[in-house]
């Protein structure tokens, strides 16, 4: 265990040393204020409310987790992985007293803590923002909601992470990682639309699977299938990412 | 230890695959209550167009501001297929505060129409019996899978907020219900805007509506459905409702709420009755139903003119007339000649108008237009397009490139109307 | 004698024939064993091999009685090591470099990275980015996180690459101070057959990825002028047995 804590302390100063952190910080503020200006602007200009104070949260949360946080996930992964191979500076990690497994496992886990925080710092500077700048519209279960949803959205972004991990193990180069990432995104949101019988078997889908968790009637077993899902296709890309990663000659 | 890992590994992925394999066949298999919704629609709808002899439908609407109506509505429909006629009841509210209310009947071979404000019975009665069904069903038209695509894209994860409850006796009850922060803030922003622009579009029509005009905080609050389906699966009634909220210039906080209920009751015992005209002040009209099938095309034999006019000393002078003289109609074909006569002053103009005969067939499934093709005086070919108006009695007679008449300053247009005396 | 590192029928081939087939090799506690061949031979893929960069296709290497392939974190516990070219984390200062390396062995402080700094003679560029650093600064540096954890077994790959006259002078002096005082057995591949000469104790040749002779630096200069010279008769013998062979 110490060891893996090591590993992942690593992989966690590595992120923050390469400027990951504040790209991300500038570019989540970058959203919040883009988004708050265009509601003064619907408001003013068109006379309509725009958003309450607890839906800004949601509002920001519906584009991001759609654009940015994919995007920040595709790149920290990416760089994790791909980045490490062709700088040989994987080699550094890999010499030492700690097992491929734990290597693999810490940088997973470093990504998933770095959208943790991104998250985090999303909902808290939306939440400041919508209470700072729109009229009240809070409700202890609005906001509880809203906290939630933010919440949730870590598991299809850990998912998605994991199946860019994976990516980034099959192909050498960085680029092509990301735009093969970038294109199965795009067509599964395609396919999303053309068969929304299936959509829910997407990942594309699955990173609004917050929105069920804002259902009055909250539909478990729904909420059920879907977690198992997302819980089994990350189980499959972890264990074939990792295969791979195992193998690799350095 | 080799052997160890590798069989890990083997066991995970298999775990991972299976879960998400069979979940993913459950979530397929199951129904979202959108789905059974959607069913219940569909069914419903078929079942009217189809199955049910006879059925009633009872639709009703209204518009309050702060719950105080300002506008309603009500419909009711009864279908009677059997003898594919049909009732329309409709009364209503509007929002300056007029009452409305009127009724019509509909059968194969005729359509009485009455209105509380003129109790006079208009009366319209087929030459052909119509083939019209009594109730069309919408999910039969060619566009209906694409627009049920489109729907079930737009409405995407919102799908979940509808809910299935089941009862003992195997009916049904869907409900749904959005409330701001479930709303998408974009699909709120757009649908707010549009209600706003419809809502104060009305406001400047109408000046003394009782409708507030809202300019600040606009938003969709609440919306709400619910429906109730019987043990054959059958929608009894839904009932919609969306809370829209806004502030008029004053400041005062507006909350307009729109209710819709439609109900189908009394399937297979309804009955529709002819309104009893004796005694009352009736107003007869003949229809020439059906364009696509003339029963008597000889009543255009003869000949249909029109004028020709000019300008002159800021006045309208006729100058002379067009004729389309019809010598032989049948189904299939219509052969005549076009000619014009001018007013011995203004023979000067014949010269820019041709003679010719010509002949035309009909169109395959429209028996009333067709394309001809004719020679003039000075052999060249003309064509054009005729077209014989049973509800107007008259010829619309084009022919193409015909620019000729502009320059010349001759004015006429292309109806041709019946020489009778 | 202890065995430090037991190299037992190890197999590797590449598509290109290159490779390595059937090395056996045992060293010792207190070797400062010299690995020696050609361009090549299979030196750096055994090396490979013994740090877990690679997987073998037969055998296994232990070391400290722990198999590499299958106890790799037991057996590379007390292994310092320097594979190829000394690579570092370029958006990281020299410090912070070693202590990511010093977060993976319990006993390592911020204490020990100044005196290895120390000892590799980089301690005043302790906070620079090690984008800035030229071969030989990337290489001292490279040693320092070799011998970051007091190693008991120090594997290096041509650890001289880079350096000037000085720089080797300080390297050699190193591996026997640590030898000496510290008792650390070093696994040292190069093909500067003088420097080897002058800093190991036990030499190996490998050729055509098969290990020819082991033999003790002293005996071999008892019966050679230099070991320049036995190297080539070593290589020269095993040629005649190949294409007499052949």
């Amino acid at each position: 265990m110490a060891v893996f804590q090591a590993a992942l302390l690593n992989e966690l100063e590595k992120l923050y040393k390469k400027k990951k952190v504040l790209v991300a910080i500038l570019l989540s503020l970058a959203v919040i204020v883009i988004g708050q200006l265009v509601i003064v602007g619907v408001r003013s200009g068109f006379g309509l409310r725009g958003t309450g104070s607890v839906e800004f949260p949601m509002l920001v949360l519906s584009v991001v987790v759609n654009t940015i946080l994919p995007l920040f996930t595709a790149l920290v992964a990416i760089d994790s992985f791909s980045g490490e191979f062709t700088q040989n500076s994987m080699r550094i990690t890999l010499t030492r007293p700690v097992s491929r497994f734990k290597i693999y496992t810490a940088k997973i886990t470093a990504i998933v803590l770095f959208i943790l925080g991104a998250l985090l710092l999303l909902l808290v500077f939306s939440l400041l923002a919508g209470f700072i700048f729109n009229t009240n519209s809070a409700t202890l279960d609005s906001l509880s909601r809203t906290v939630f949803s933010y919440f949730v959205s870590l598991l299809p972004l850990t998912v998605l992470a994991l199946a860019i991990a994976l990516l980034a193990n099959i192909f050498k180069s960085g680029i092509a990682v990301f735009f093969v990432s970038i294109l199965t995104f795009l067509a599964l949101k395609v396919l999303g639309v053309l068969f929304s019988q299936y959509s829910s078997l997407f990942l594309t889908t699955q990173l609004d699977w917050y929105n069920l968790f804002l259902v009055n009637s909250f539909p478990m077993l729904k909420i059920l299938r879907q977690f198992l899902i997302m819980l089994g296709s990350g189980i499959m890309l972890f264990t074939a990412g990792f295969y791979i990663f195992d193998k690799k000659e350095f | 230890m080799k052997f160890k890992k590798k069989s890990v590994m083997l066991v995970s992925f298999t775990v991972g695959t299976l879960l998400l394999a069979t979940t993913a066949l459950a979530d397929i298999a199951s129904k979202s209550g959108y789905d059974e919704l959607k069913g219940a629609i569909k069914l419903t709808t078929e079942q009217a167009s189809e199955k049910f002899d006879s059925f009633t439908l009872d639709y009703s609407m209204a518009l309050k501001d702060n719950g105080k109506t300002l506008e309603s509505s009500n419909e009711t429909l009864k279908v009677d297929r059997t003898k594919d006629a049909s009732e329309n009841i409709s009364s209503g509210l509007s929002a300056n505060g007029d009452k409305r209310s009127s009724q019509s009947y509909s059968d194969k071979t005729t359509m009485i129409r009455v209105s509380e404000s003129d109790p006079t019975y208009y009366v319209t009665e087929f030459t052909k019996e119509r083939k019209d069904e009594a109730f069309n069903n919408p999910f039969k038209e060619e566009e209906a899978a694409d627009i049920e695509k489109i729907v079930d894209a737009v409405v995407g994860s919102l799908k979940d907020h509808v809910v299935v409850t089941e009862n003992p006796d195997g009916s049904k009850a869907i409900t749904g219900s959005l409330t701001e922060v479930q709303i998408p803030s974009l699909v709120n922003a757009v649908a707010s805007f549009q209600l706003k622009q419809e809502f104060n579009n009305q406001n400047n029509n109408q000046n003394n509506s009782k409708m507030p005009r809202l300019t600040k905080d606009v938003f969709v609050k609440e919306v709400k459905g619910s429906a109730k389906v019987n043990a054959d699966g059958v929608m009894e009634s839904i009932l919609g409702t969306a809370v829209l909220s806004g502030k008029d210039e004053q400041g005062t906080v507006h909350e307009i709420s729109l209710e819709a209920l439609v109900k189908v009751m009394d399937i297979n015992t309804t009955t529709v009755t002819k309104p009893d005209l004796t005694g009352k002040k009736v107003v007869k009209d003949i229809a020439r139903y059906g364009d696509a099938e003339m029963s008597n095309p000889e009543k255009f034999v003869g000949k249909f003119k029109n004028d020709i006019i000019i300008e002159k000393d800021n006045k309208f002078i006729k100058v002379g007339e067009r004729f389309v003289d019809i010598t032989q109609i049948d189904g299939k074909s219509v052969t005549g000649r076009y000619y014009s006569e001018f007013k011995p002053e203004f023979e000067e103009y014949a010269a820019s108008l041709s003679d010719f005969k010509f002949e035309a067939k009909f169109e395959q499934d429209q028996k009333t237009s067709a394309n001809f093709e004719g020679t003039n005086d000075s052999g060249d070919k003309v064509r054009g397009h005729i077209y014989l108006s049973e509800y107007e009695g008259q010829v619309n007679f084009n022919i193409d490139n015909f620019n000729g008449s502009f320059g010349s300053g001759l004015m006429f247009n292309s109806s041709f109307s019946p020489v009778l005396d | 004698m202890e065995k430090v590192i037991e190299i037992m029928n190890l197999t590797k081939s590449y598509g290109n024939g290159r490779g390595i087939y059937d090395l056996n090799l045992d060293i010792y506690k207190g070797d400062i064993f010299g690995f020696l061949g050609p361009n090549g031979a299979g030196k750096t893929t055994a090396m490979k091999i013994m740090t877990g960069l690679i997987r073998p296709e037969q055998g296994d290497v232990r070391i400290l009685g722990h198999s590499v392939t299958e106890e790799y974190e037991k057996a590379m516990a007390k292994v310092g090591c320097l594979i190829e070219i000394a690579e570092s984390y370029h958006y990281l200062s020299a410090f912070d470099n070693l202590r990511q390396l010093a977060r993976y062995y319990p006993g390592v402080d911020h204490k020990r990275i100044d005196e290895v700094l120390e000892l590799t003679g980089m301690l005043k560029f302790k906070h620079e980015k090690s984008k800035k650093f030229s071969l030989g600064m990337k290489q001292r540096l490279g040693l320092a996180a070799a011998v970051l954890s007091r190693p008991q077994v120090v594997i290096l790959d041509e650890p001289l690459n880079g350096l000037d006259v000085e720089g080797m002078i300080d390297i050699r002096k190193m591996i026997q101070h640590l030898a000496e005082k510290e008792q650390t057995t070093f696994f040292i591949s190069s093909h500067l057959i003088h420097d080897v000469e002058l800093t190991c104790n036990r030499i190996g040749v490998i050729y055509n990825g098969k290990i020819l002779n082991v033999e003790n630096t002293q005996t071999i200069l008892k019966n050679y002028a230099t070991l320049e010279n036995y190297f080539v008769s070593e290589v020269e013998r095993n040629g005649r047995v190949s294409s007499s062979a052949s």
